[in-house]
């Protein structure tokens, strides 16, 4: 990002930190005189791939505030500078740049394009490298980036925005969990998590939550983390950069650095925002007369034909004279508000940034809510010329008062809102709320009045101590804790209730202590600039230990009191466990390039685990990589419309280590009581035998550059091989055992990704565009036959696993229409071995087999889950003091099984339907695609896993559009100001799909049985206005 | 200066020669549970062990035990699809949920590991407590195997726990006639172990040797062994441990649990719950409601009648016996009451089948009017028995039909007595012999390859 001047002394050039990324710790060497003298500099601002000249970039002295800004002709004048004084030079659309005063008084910025980035500084696994000498597959998101978002947890803002990173969202609530996936799945029964490490510390990143904390509603531990302190996340792909994190890396390494202090003036800086946010659409449902009508039709299509048990409509009863649509009476526009406050600042030899935030932010659904205050504090203190010490710290606390959105559930809020029958009264006459009807619990009384709430503290932290032990060896050690403590209540009031009296409530307290060390030692040495060495060599320690205690009770003798003391049952006591596990590694890294023409490096790790058998406890992983930056060769560099020019190739093997603490070792359970006698049983069968699933992964990539830099090109082809996959071997229940872990089967993810950064525009009209698009293939490579139930593993209700296809296969019975007439059934097809003929009304099913009878051997597969390609396109415009910012977000070819359609278009208990059964079968002759309404439909046509509800999930999105307008730093510096900014954010504009549910980002599952909607809390539309002001 | 590099590179040191030495980090034994091997160590862990058992039994027969007990036979007619709609329709398939038979073994196996490391925590060999835990670890194996060989016939015999994968998983199944000898074997050892009774929430809920003498009649019942079946349920009768509660109380049977009456019942409670609410008492949606032969088949006079099911209305959907006359919840929660599985007047009634089995006629009338009496009606005898159903072995199977209603008996009576075929035929055409054992579920027979489905099945 810094093409310098020929003014300034080489010195400081190699010595500057480089603000987009603020990670260095680099130390400026002080050089300023003894005597400060007072003077006045003049400079020209320049485009440093166009060298034209810019106007309005703000010039300021960073030990004074003193600030100016340029003119048309980009020139600029400061007066009363003392040498060695930092002067910042930055503007909308450019990497922000300083440099110091010497005894030169004029100078020649050339501001470089904040897309220019082969320059920049990247994290890559315990150090930074530069980009134009990586060699591995690395892809950066910067602040800037962040700062055009409203979303408030770092996985949501990777969204498009890093090729080959994959993010669908679980739920739509706030807080709630998403599923990230960093080049496919790669594990079938171990996490498919990248490792998430936060300035060094490798951080828990599945839910802790046990209350509901079932897959379908975690909450996402990202959101402890606040967006705004965030430098930039580089997202690791490849073996050569993931290798040197080992058994953890198989899945991708996310690293997130977060903003250190500057030297210079103590910065403040207070963003203030606010806004409201709605849900994206509505799902029609029948109301009071046309659900009567489908309710009575469905009994009169029993063969015996019955009156509903209960009275549909009653004008009469308070109970069920209703039309309600619980949709309207759920959901509503919900505000956010939220602060971020900070101070960064230091001095040559101390260096601090300290924020804090307060984010307030109400759910779409009425009574959920979201509120979390953060506080970070990281410094850097030079001891001496050759130590440093330093810390960085962040504390959040988090408060969730959830709904319940668990599923298919009758307690699932969102699927109660459609299902719920219209005629069902929201209250009594004496104004109390209509609790229960006819089994079912009122939703907007569950929202109201029963508690889902989550309270976490967490902190993430760590202390570093940096030594220069010699000239180009460093010795650098850590010591780095992740502590979250989380608190969960729930609790069902007996106004929801049938039973007089009878409310239940729960408690969970879960603590989830990951503490270690990494200490390693650093070599760089550079001859001449010609021959350049580095190397890594260290060890780290790593333990993880979870606590968990809990109470369940019952019979409370108010509604008012919700604490455990006050229930008369104690239901269950028995929730105390614990759980740790610890690993022990040593890595290193050897890193040479020729004239950064060149490039090669080694990486090794070796890990231990104590969730492996003594004898395979120790696994290796090692990477190697090359690059050749042709353009340095003479041939190509005379071409000129080449500017840049990089292949490189890597090869390397990591490990997944996520399977249960004590697999191996097999486990007898508490906790298998008889009424209130404690009891135990063994649960798992030992082997000994377990080991790492391993990932071997070959990169090849390719980057080019043209004009200048103002177009640039990333492709990577990749090709990952996963081997020994740690899986439940199901073995005949006759042991007493369902399965048994074994290391077997192997899965092979390809795919190509393509990243295009552009500055189309380059005037005073600017416009830059970052284009992305991913094409992952997922393929099961091989399954161990004894596994396979007729060639194939089901895995779940809606998938299958079968050698040569990929994950995410829905498998079930194709839907090919509805019979008109008794009579179009010609060939007398029936519903199993001597089962009942189909009729007019019924659905047609594909007979796969042609037998004329439909059973488990007419399944097919009806879709699949994983997109043909998916990516982002984000585009700047600045003009003057505005600058704008459009993000497409875009997903195709991915199929979505609506198990909430099927929720809410088949006759069960007393369920309302949606609008579609309007066009039901009712009568011989009809010709619809909707069959008949029967209760309890012997041929259960309706809860077979069928084509029907497979719908197309392909998606674009306008995700993010932000309007900001930077005032003239010559009016704010007038009145007090550094920088004052006003903008407006608003989020998922619009959605084109053709998927009828609420928004086609939906994965209600976060595992392996992906792209299913079984009614996830629905995503939301926003728009946040805010103020940006540094002081 | 020079010194704080000298002690921060001391500290890296020591730190890194401290892990290099410390492997012994990676040993983490598990916290809240224990290894495979490292369990059974004091008294308490063996009675957790055996605890363990029974919590396999609840989930064993939370739902099943109507669907193998009832749900093939005349006394309920279903409006579900699923298992309720195959058994009644007799459309069995292997991948119906009674076919599953995954509890059983669980059940087997914790009794196995019971029943192998119990000795290993006592001194001595005549402790009243491992004996007591080794009964009813050997009582419920026994029973788990009785409903097994009653459900599949032929089933695989495992009697070892398993420990190492070395062990033989793939085990195939052992003719019925030896399951039952092991069966007997257990049940035995179990009558002679276990404790007489217990008191306070023990009491009924813990395997007793009376429990063992009930199951035992019911196997020497189904083996046709009327001689042995008599002295086991005399010992029980005369044994005063349990006596017939009076017709007011019989509700309080089911609905309070624990009655003078019961002699067996699996325990539940507001968190170990079962099905009993969805399977007969919810009306708008319940599995069973009475068929009308069974209806019809209730005698005039019958006190038991309006404590049996719905009577106001005139097609009943809601079987109030579990939950008391007039039950009316409306709710798919489950329940928390204790299913019985055998009670005083099931062993009165298989007692007086075995003595009407065996021409002792006087013998069984005075049994069976003991039950009639209570229920209000007429006495009965020889030929009004004959009259009305055919034989006196008639007259107490139709007793034991509205006695024990829904109790899970009906199935096996009619299959021990060879009626399951004449009366199921007119009903849903069940002809086939090798069709009154239950298909083995699908994955069960994939995952084993030395097991063979049901011929019927094939």
């Amino acid at each position: 990002m810094v093409l310098t001047t020929n003014y300034l002394p080489r010195i400081f050039n190699s010595c500057l930190a480089k603000i987009i990324s603020l990670i260095i710790f680099s130390f400026v060497c002080l050089n300023s005189g003894a005597f400060a003298q007072q003077k006045s500099i003049k400079g020209k601002v320049l485009d440093a791939s166009t060298s034209l000249p810019i106007a309005g970039v703000s010039v300021k002295v960073a030990e004074t505030a003193k600030a100016s800004s340029t003119d048309q002709n980009g020139q600029f004048v400061l007066n009363d500078v003392v040498i060695g004084n930092t002067i910042n030079v930055s503007s909308v659309g450019y990497s922000e740049y300083s440099f110091k005063v010497s005894n030169q008084n004029e100078y020649i910025i050339r501001l470089s394009s904040e897309l220019n980035t082969i320059e920049e500084t990247v994290v890559v696994g315990y150090g930074t490298q530069k980009r134009r000498n990586v060699t591995g597959s690395i892809v950066s998101v910067g602040s800037q980036e962040i700062e055009k978002t409203s979303l408030q947890d770092p996985i949501s803002i990777l969204q498009g925005r890093a090729a080959g990173v994959q993010v669908t969202s679980n739920s739509g609530a706030p807080g709630g969990e998403m599923t990230i996936r960093v080049r496919g799945n790669s594990s079938l029964n171990s996490g498919n998590n990248p490792l998430f490490v936060v300035d060094g510390i490798p951080i828990e990143s599945g839910s802790v939550s046990s209350l509901n904390g079932t897959q379908n509603f975690g909450l996402n531990p990202l959101a402890d983390i606040n967006p705004n302190d965030i430098a930039s996340i580089e997202i690791l792909k490849d073996a050569a950069s993931t290798a040197i994190y080992g058994s953890r890396a198989a899945n991708g390494v996310v690293l997130i650095t977060t903003k250190r202090g500057a030297e210079g003036k103590p910065e403040i800086q207070v963003n203030a925002t606010t806004g409201v946010s709605s849900i994206t659409r509505f799902l029609s449902v029948l109301n009071a007369r046309q659900y009567r009508e489908a309710v009575l039709e469905s009994y009169g299509a029993l063969a015996v034909p019955e009156e509903p048990y209960y009275t549909l409509i009653d004008s009469l009863s308070p109970m069920n004279n209703g039309d309600v649509n619980w949709q309207d009476e759920l959901m509503r526009t919900a505000r956010e508000n939220k602060v971020d406050f900070s101070v960064r600042g230091g001095n040559e030899s101390n260096r601090f940034a300290w924020s804090s935030s307060y984010l307030d932010q109400d759910g779409i659904v009425i009574n959920s809510n979201f509120k979390r205050f953060t506080s970070r504090i990281n410094t850097d203190f030079k001891l001496s010329d050759r130590i440093r010490v330093g810390q960085s710290a962040s504390y959040t606390n988090g408060v969730n008062n959830r709904i319940n959105a668990a599923g298919t559930g009758n307690l699932s809020i969102i699927r109660s809102m459609l299902v719920r029958p219209p005629n069902m009264s929201m209250y009594l006459p004496d104004g109390s709320i209509n609790g229960y009807m006819i089994g079912q619990r009122n939703p907007v009384g569950m929202a109201l009045y029963a508690t889902n709430l989550g309270k976490s503290n967490r902190l993430i932290g760590s202390q570093y101590a940096e030594v220069d032990i010699v000239k180009d060896l460093k010795f650098r050690t850590n010591f780095n804790i992740d502590y979250i403590a989380m608190k969960e209540d729930e609790f069902m009031p007996s106004i929801l209730d049938y039973r007089e009296g009878y409310n239940t409530g729960a408690t969970r307290s879960t603590t989830n202590l990951t503490w270690g060390n990494e200490s390693y030692f650093t070599y760089n040495k550079s001859v001449n600039d010609v021959h350049n060495f580095g190397a890594v060599l260290g060890m780290s320690f790593q333990n993880w230990r979870y606590d968990r205690t809990g109470l369940d009770g019952m019979y409370f003798p108010s509604d008012d009191i919700r604490t455990l003391n006050a229930a008369s049952v104690i239901s269950n006591q028995g929730v105390n466990i614990g759980s740790e596990h610890a690993m022990l590694s040593y890595f290193g890294r050897l890193t040479y390039n020729y004239m950064s023409k060149y490039m090669l490096e080694l990486n090794m790790r070796s890990d231990g685990s104590s969730r492996f058998g003594r004898e395979k406890r120790f696994g290796y992983f090692p990477s190697a990589s090359v690059g050749w930056r042709f353009v340095e060769e003479e041939g190509i560099k005379s071409l000129g419309w080449l500017s840049d020019g990089k292949l490189r190739f890597s090869v390397g093997s990591t490990g997944n280590e996520a399977i249960g603490d004590y697999t191996s070792q097999g486990e007898f359970t508490l906790g298998t009581n008889y009424l209130d006698f404690s009891g135990a049983a063994p649960t798992v069968m030992p082997n000994a035998s377990l080991t790492w699933e391993t990932t071997t992964q070959y990169n090849l990539g390719l980057e080019l550059g043209f004009v200048n830099n103002r177009i640039l090109l990333t492709t990577d082809y990749y090709l990952k091989k996963t081997r020994d996959l740690l899986y439940n071997v199901p073995i005949p229940n006759t042991t007493g055992f369902e399965f048994i872990t074994q290391n077997i089967g192997n899965i092979e993810n390809k795919g190509l990704e393509v990243g295009l950064q552009t500055r189309n525009l380059v005037n005073a009209f600017k416009w830059n565009s970052n284009f992305n698009i991913s094409f992952n293939r997922n393929k099961v490579t091989s399954l161990p036959n004894e596994l396979l139930t007729n060639g194939f593993i089901q895995n779940g209700t809606y998938h299958i696993l079968q050698e040569g296809l990929p994950i995410g296969v829905f498998y079930g019975w194709r839907f090919q229409g509805v019979y008109a007439r008794d009579e179009d059934n010609v060939n007398n097809v029936i519903n199993g071995a001597n089962g009942p003929k189909y009729v007019g009304g019924d659905p047609i099913w594909k007979d796969v087999n042609g037998d004329n009878i439909i059973n488990q051997d007419d399944r097919e597969i009806i879709g699949y889950a994983e997109p043909k390609f998916f990516g982002g396109f984000s585009n700047d415009f600045s003009y003057k003091n505005f600058s704008l910012n459009v993000f497409l977000q875009y997903s195709y070819g991915n199929e979505i099984y609506s198990e909430l359609n099927h929720q809410r278009n088949s006759i069960v208990s007393y369920n309302n339907l949606s609008t579609d059964a309007l066009n039901r079968w009712r009568e011989q002759g009809d010709v619809t695609n909707f069959p008949r309404l029967i209760r309890n439909d012997p041929k259960q046509s309706d809860s077979r896993v069928q084509s029907r509800w497979v719908e197309d999930g392909s998606y674009l999105k306008l995700k993010n559009v932000n309007l900001r307008y930077t005032f003239n730093s010559q009016w704010i510096n007038k009145i007090g100001l550094r920088k004052l900014d006003m903008f407006v954010t608003a989020t998922n504009l619009i959605t084109w799909t053709k998927y009828t549910g609420y928004d086609p980002d939906v994965n209600s599952y976060s595992g392996l049985r992906v792209g299913v909607d079984e009614g996830s809390y629905p995503q939301n539309r926003s728009f946040m206005f805010g103020l940006s002001v540094g002081l | 200066m020079k010194i704080t590099i000298k002690s921060i590179l001391g500290a890296a040191l020591i730190s890194v020669l401290s892990y290099g030495c410390s492997e012994s980090l990676l040993d983490k034994d598990p916290i809240s549970s224990f290894s495979g091997q490292g369990f059974y160590k004091k008294a308490s862990d063996a009675q957790a062990g055996v605890n363990g058992i029974y919590n396999s039994l609840q989930s064993t027969m939370r739902l099943n035990f109507a669907y193998w007990g009832e749900g093939r036979a005349d006394n309920v007619t279903t409006r579900h699809s699923g298992d309720p709609f195959a058994l009644q329709q007799n459309a069995l398939t292997p991948i119906i949920n009674s076919a599953k038979w995954d509890n059983f073994y669980t059940l087997i196996s914790r009794a196995n590991y019971a029943i192998k490391y119990t000795p290993t925590v006592f001194q001595t060999e005549d402790s009243p407590l491992r004996n007591q835990l080794l009964g009813q670890a050997r009582g419920l194996r026994g029973l788990a195997y009785f409903y097994l060989t009653r459900i599949w016939g032929d089933v695989p015999l495992i009697t070892e726990p398993y420990e190492s994968v070395e062990q033989d998983i793939f085990v195939a199944r052992t003719p019925s006639a030896d399951v039952l000898k092991q069966v007997e074997e257990d049940l035995l050892f179990a009558a002679e172990n276990c404790a007489d009774n217990y008191t306070g929430d023990r009491d009924k809920v813990l395997f007793t040797k009376s429990a063992a003498q009930a199951f035992l009649t019911h196997l020497y019942m189904w083996q046709k062994r009327y001689d042995k079946a008599i002295e086991t349920a005399d010992k029980i009768i005369t044994g005063n441990r349990h006596s017939l509660v009076s017709i007011s109380d019989w509700n309080n049977i089911f609905t309070m649990g624990r009655s003078a009456e019961s002699i067996f019942e699996v325990g539940y409670n507001e968190t170990q719950t079962n099905a009993l609410r969805v399977l007969y008492a919810l009306g708008s949606d319940s599995d069973y409601v009475p068929s009308a032969n069974f209806i019809a088949s209730i005698e005039e006079g019958d006190l038991r009648k309006e404590k049996i099911y719905d009577v106001t209305q005139a097609q009943p959907r809601k079987i109030w016996k579990f939950f008391g006359e007039g039950f009316n919840d409306e709710s798919a929660d489950p329940s928390s009451n204790n299913i019985v599985l055998t009670r005083l007047s099931d062993i009165i009634l298989l007692k007086a089948e075995a003595h009407a089995n065996l021409n002792q006629n006087d013998d069984a009338l005075t049994l069976l009017n003991q039950i009639r009496r209570r229920a209000g009606l007429e006495i009965m005898d020889a030929s009004s028995a004959n009259n009305l159903y055919g034989s006196l072995i008639g007259a107490i199977l139709h007793e034991r039909s509205i006695e024990l209603s829904f109790e899970g008996h009906r199935w096996f009576d009619l299959v021990r007595t060879g009626l399951a075929i004449p009366t199921m035929k007119p009903i849903n055409g069940l002809s086939d012999e090798r069709n009154i054992v239950w298909p083995i579920f699908e994955t069960t027979i994939l995952r084993n390859p030395n097991l063979e489905q049901n011929e019927f099945y094939k």
